[in-house]
């Protein structure tokens, strides 16, 4: 027999018990797919989709500006590239790896046909549709050269390139906002998905080393500082994000230094920054918990200083375990700028909220969600992807096993 | 450092410890150790070998006495610690290698972070230390690939790369499978016959038989006898020395 074959009947129908079990499922799940595709394909009125897929996509942002938005997009989507070929082309020293694994190839011909058959489907201008697909190519060529070069790369420049991410975040940054001589656009006509990738990313960013400065005050030995972590994580713990969102808009515009909060969208993200923090803190906790006590000793016995220690042999063992967990925390994050739409701001919720209650396009709320729920549920995924394929390069089983030992 | 016109290394005078939790630990430890020697410190678990010897690279606090390392008084002072630090290195029970690292890696990380000195130059040293530990072809490995033995050998290599003037051993063997701790012992049977500096904790007598120039016996957080191997074993003047031998013999 055919090992698929074979396979599918160990893990389907062992017994009939099984089997039967397994039948009703893949009927159950069929009726419902075959529905779905039924209803999409036929039934659904795609309209206000196509019709809104610029406001979905960065809300009410100028169209005479939306070039920046492009060129950004080009710079994340070469960087992406590059860094991915990069990945591939420099192995762990303990394996040898493959240029183009068959996932890599499956990932990249993916892409390459969402960005055609998506476009397509939104009944975008042929001009834009035709930018989609030179991202996927910008996508495959990056990776492509990255992948061929990578490897003459010297070492000092291969530890300076993960610098490229922040540097092109405040290049984002620019880009969106304006200002050097770029025509200011206002955070009020920043929307949509822009707006939620934006409030998030800031969120991740900013709560992450916020959280490990936290999870390490609250081991600390000075009692002051272990003191103020605590009551710092458990008071945003004890409160819902909602109430807390309602009051960063009252308060933080005292409470921090003017100019880093002068808008709605600022606190926001604010809010959302010091609240991931607090969780993620816990992660952090968990984590630092499980590296043996002996690590430190090692180190400080070889003459680190404690910042050495703990930068160089602590954290990057205690992140490794507490990956999973924080990862966790940035979806919730991610799904959390929802609730942004509560406040009154145009994140993707509160666009859909908009249109559909637009008269023209009344009745078409399960378009609608359904998009949004597709949204979310690839940048969930690509976060998890990431995450799982940053995991298995840090390698676990290598880790825990000499970590565990007696 | 400041160099010392006297040969002694290690030198300890009525070291008093307590732990956070009020337990006595060291009770008055004298210890001298002169450069190039080894010394073996045997004794019951829990008489507070691995307290004493942590004590003199400060990965533990003492509240009387004084312990000089090189010349050098250990004390409160933190850059202290660190340059004392630097002279000294450990080797751990549960080897404590850095499981997140290569193997090359483990060595390299400490004499450029902490010495600064340029990679290149201690690559080539980190793998004449691999070789001379047996160990050269897994260099590009990750500790958890190793086994017991092969990693203990690393955690010596990882402490000798930062050129320190004394040597620590905890138990080196003790979480070991039998079959290994050999390869280990014959690792540090070598050392011995450098100047280096080393201090042991130990229950492999034949080692200490061959290798040490003095014994001691520690037993409730002190120094009870203190002799060159052939005597400690054949003939120690204390009855506890006696029943001590008695027991692990
Ligand atoms: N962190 C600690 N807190 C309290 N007591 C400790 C601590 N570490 C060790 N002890 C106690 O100090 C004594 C000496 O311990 P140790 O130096 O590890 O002994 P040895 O290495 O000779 O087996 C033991 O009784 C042990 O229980
Ligand atoms: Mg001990």
């Amino acid at each position: 027999m055919n090992p698929l074959l074979r396979r599918l009947r160990a893990d389907l129908f062992a017994t009939p018990a099984d089997g039967a079990l397994s039948l009703g499922l893949i009927a159950l799940f069929s009726a419902a797919a075959l529905g779905l595709v039924q209803w999409a394909s036929q039934k659904a009125q795609w309209a206000v989709i196509q019709a809104n897929s610029t406001l979905f996509a960065v809300g009410r942002y100028p169209e005479a500006q939306q070039w920046r938005l492009w060129l950004l997009t080009a710079l994340l989507t070469a960087a992406t590239g590059l860094s991915w070929g990069l990945l591939r082309s420099h192995p762990r020293a303990d394996r040898d790896g493959q240029l183009w694994p068959r996932n890599d190839r499956l990932v990249l011909g993916l892409l390459a046909a969402v960005a055609v058959w998506l476009p397509w489907a939104l009944r975008l201008a042929p001009a834009l549709q035709s930018r989609w697909w030179l991202l996927a190519a910008l996508l495959a060529a990056t990776r492509w050269l990255a992948g061929r070069f990578g490897s003459h790369l010297s070492r000092p420049m291969l530890r300076l390139f993960p610098l490229v991410w922040p540097l092109l975040y405040l290049i984002g940054m620019v880009l969106i906002s304006g200002g050097l001589g770029l025509m200011p656009v206002s955070p009020s006509q920043w929307g949509g998905l822009l707006l939620t990738l934006l409030s998030a990313s800031f969120a991740i960013l900013l709560c992450f080393p916020l959280g490990v400065l936290l999870a390490l005050g609250r081991r600390s030995d000075l009692p002051l500082l272990r003191w103020t972590a605590v009551i710092y994580i458990e008071f945003i713990r004890g409160a819902p994000l909602i109430t807390l969102l309602f009051l960063g808009q009252n308060i933080l515009g005292f409470l921090l230094p003017g100019g880093l909060a002068p808008d709605r969208i600022w606190r926001a993200a604010w809010v959302l920054t010091f609240f991931a923090a607090a969780y993620l803190a816990e992660a952090v906790r968990s984590g630092l918990a499980a590296v043996p006590k002996g690590q430190a000793e090692a180190a400080r016995s070889l003459g680190l200083s404690y910042p050495q220690t703990l930068l160089r042999v602590v954290l990057p063992q205690a992140l490794r375990v507490a990956l999973p967990a924080m990862v966790g925390q940035f979806i919730s994050l991610l799904q959390d700028t929802t609730l942004l739409s509560l406040i009154g701001l145009l994140e993707l919720l509160g666009v859909a909220r908009t249109v559909m209650a637009n008269p023209e396009f009344l009745g078409h709320n399960r378009e609608v969600y359904l998009t949004l729920a597709l949204l979310f549920w690839t940048c969930c995924a690509a976060l998890g992807l990431g995450s799982r394929a940053l995991e298995k390069r840090l390698d676990p089983q290598t880790l825990s096993r000499s970590a565990t030992r007696p | 450092m400041t160099a010392s016109s006297s040969n002694l290394m290690i030198e300890a005078r009525g070291v008093e410890k307590w732990y956070p939790n009020g337990y006595h630990a060291l009770r008055g430890v004298d210890l001298s150790v002169h450069r190039g020697e080894v010394v073996v410190v045997m004794g019951p678990s829990g008489s507070g070998k691995s307290t004493f010897i942590r004590t003199f690279n400060a990965l533990e606090d003492f509240q009387k006495g004084t312990i000089r390392i090189d010349g050098n008084s250990l004390g409160n002072d933190l850059r202290q610690i660190d340059a004392i630090r630097r002279e000294v290195g450990m080797v751990f029970q549960q080897f404590n290698l850095f499981p997140h690292l290569t193997v090359l890696d483990n060595l390299v990380l400490a004499p450029t972070l902490v010495r600064g000195r340029p990679r290149a130059q201690v690559q080539a040293q980190a793998l004449s230390l691999l070789d001379r530990v047996g160990i050269k072809e897994q260099a590009q490995k990750f500790p958890g690939q190793l086994s017991g033995g092969q990693q203990q050998r690393v955690a010596i290599a990882r402490a000798l790369c930062m050129e320190p003037r004394i040597l620590l051993f905890d138990e080196p063997t003790s979480s070991l499978d039998p079959e290994m701790v050999r390869e280990v012992l014959d690792v540090m049977r070598q050392l011995a016959h450098e100047d280096i500096t080393m201090v042991v904790v130990t229950h492999e007598v034949k080692f200490a038989e061959q290798v040490a120039d003095r014994v001691v016996l520690m037993a409730e957080g002190s120094v009870v006898e203190e002799a060159p191997p052939a005597q400690f074993f054949k003939n120690p003047n204390h009855e506890r020395t006696k029943r001590f031998l008695d027991q692990i013999l």
